[in-house]
């Protein structure tokens, strides 16, 4: 068994509801995600959404990215020392569309270049830090292309070191691995492996549906559903993959446990 | 292919007609022939390109002005009433122009971006309408304020547009130049030409000039295209 242990709260989601045209479409959403401390190691947090189609993953995203108020509670997140949990804004957490959106008038480096320009720590560095991501994550030759010019996984990439050179601790990913063919998963999930890993605080809020690769690449699952008698979707269960064992293991997808999690969770649904 | 071949049916046609009032198209073209090579064509040419262009830098900068300032809730009447000024007639308020500017070259000049500007806001608004809502989205999870994102989307991001806007209506301010230059003569242009050949109901020259006038609009739409596509190359992808 991996030792970990759990630290200070990183963003906290109080009593969070939504309703749309009179209908209420989240209801009291509560969960919070603390600091996972792992000896040797900057071990960042990986939590998944999960939930059915049509369930409110994207209205929630969207709260939690600060883009859509609620109409009720507060998302809270960690800010500076001393330790303060404070409301969140748009603009707060690194946020990658599910069609990866991009300008469509910059080419990707003057897009790479936007970001960096607004993280204070890479005054003076932003294109040398470009460059360093852009041959981490591959895209070395497409510094120069338009997106259009992009193939979806190079869009994926490109969303993603933006929002990391923007340097938010958070990255809010909605469906990220819907559409993607299985040689391309897997890079993806072993790309989001590695972002988790580049900073203590670097917390990972993927919104999915794909309950295997979900739960393959996270720390904790909190599932969106509607208890019985109740309007709204709110978080029906949470689990704890690091006590299952399941969390931060290369092959986990064949271990009896993750069959077993896999059949709880669709239970759930 | 296609159209030159219709072209030349179309002309053979004409040609075989009956002669009438209508010139045919052979004497149009010697008269056009003629025409090309005359410095009286190309020196009024010159002066109606010369105030088009005048016309269309006051018209972009008025209109950018009032597009990207309606955006801001209080400047939003202003910029809906110039769309609906689309429906004024320009002559009767030529007296009022008269008693506003101080020559003839002035009220030509205003005349034109009087006649431009509600046209051109009018199609910039509505590229502005269409934006879409991610890209704000898209400046709000970059941790862009709110004028740095106007900047980025409204200002950056529709650059293009504007260019495709002054192309789209090129046309509107090249028709309205023949009009304008017919209310003072003196510094002569294309208008002022085809109204004398007119007066003295030379119709060969009339047509001649109008194919001129044609080709030149025809030029020039193709010419902002390329531009277009020069100053913003991800418009051709």
């Amino acid at each position: 068994m991996t030792i970990y242990s759990k630290g200070e709260t990183l963003l906290q989601v109080k009593d969070i509801s939504l309703t749309y045209d009179n209908k209420c479409i989240l209801s009291d959403i509560n969960f919070s995600i603390d600091d996972i401390i792992r000896p040797g190691i900057q071990q960042g947090q990986v939590v998944s959404l999960i939930g059915r189609s049509g369930i409110g993953k994207t209205q929630l995203f969207r709260i939690l990215s600060g883009l859509q108020k609620p109409g009720k509670g507060q998302i809270l997140v960690r800010e500076g020392k001393p330790w303060n949990l404070r409301p969140v804004h748009a603009g707060d957490m690194g946020v990658i569309f599910q069609n990866y959106y991009q300008f469509g008038w910059r080419t990707v480096e003057q897009s790479l270049k936007l970001a960096a320009h607004q993280n204070k720590a890479l005054a003076g560095v932003e294109s040398d830090a470009i460059l360093e991501y852009a041959e981490q994550f591959d895209l070395s030759d497409v510094l120069k292309r338009y997106p259009k010019q992009l193939s979806g996984g190079e869009q994926q990439r490109v969303s993603i070191i933006q929002q990391l050179l923007k340097g938010s601790d958070f990255l809010l990913l909605d469906e990220p691995f819907s559409g993607l063919d299985v040689c391309v998963l897997d890079k993806v999930v072993s790309l989001l492996l590695k972002v988790s890993l580049s900073h203590e605080f670097k917390t990972l809020i993927i919104v999915s549906h794909d309950i295997a690769t979900a739960v393959a690449i996270s720390d904790t699952v909190f599932i969106l559903g509607k208890k019985a008698g109740q309007e709204g979707s709110t978080i029906v269960r949470s689990l704890d993959l690091m006590e299952r064992g399941l969390a931060w293991q290369e092959h986990v997808q064949e271990e009896k446990a993750f069959a077993e999690t896999i059949r709880e969770i669709k239970a759930c649904l | 292919m296609l159209v030159a071949i219709q072209v030349i049916v179309l002309l053979s046609i004409w040609q075989a007609a009956p002669a009438g009032l209508i010139p045919s198209p052979l004497r149009i073209g010697e008269a056009l022939g003629g025409l090309l090579t005359s410095s009286l064509l190309w020196d009024n040419v010159l002066v109606s390109l010369l105030l088009t262009l005048k016309a269309l830098l006051y018209s972009v900068l008025i209109t950018l002005v009032f597009s990207y300032l309606s955006v801001v809730p209080f400047f939003r009447p202003l910029a809906h009433f110039i769309v609906k000024c689309r429906y004024l007639t320009l002559t009767g308020l030529i007296f009022i122009f008269t008693l506003l500017t101080r020559d003839g070259s002035q009220l030509k000049l205003s005349l034109l971006v009087f006649g431009i500007v509600p046209f051109f806001t009018t199609s910039f608004l509505s590229v502005i309408m269409q934006t879409n809502a991610q890209e704000f989205e898209l400046c709000q999870t970059l941790g862009y304020g709110r004028w740095q994102s106007l900047y980025e989307v409204i200002v950056v991001g529709k650059a293009d547009q504007v260019f495709e806007v002054v192309r789209q209506n090129f046309a509107i301010a090249w028709m309205m130049i023949t009009m304008v230059e017919g209310l003072s003569m003196s510094e002569g242009g294309v208008g002022t030409l085809l109204i004398k050949y007119n007066k003295y109901n030379d119709l060969v020259h009339v047509i001649a000039l109008q194919a001129v006038i044609f080709g030149l609009g025809l030029f020039f739409d193709h010419l902002l295209g390329r531009l277009r596509h020069w100053f913003f190359p991800y418009t051709k992808l």
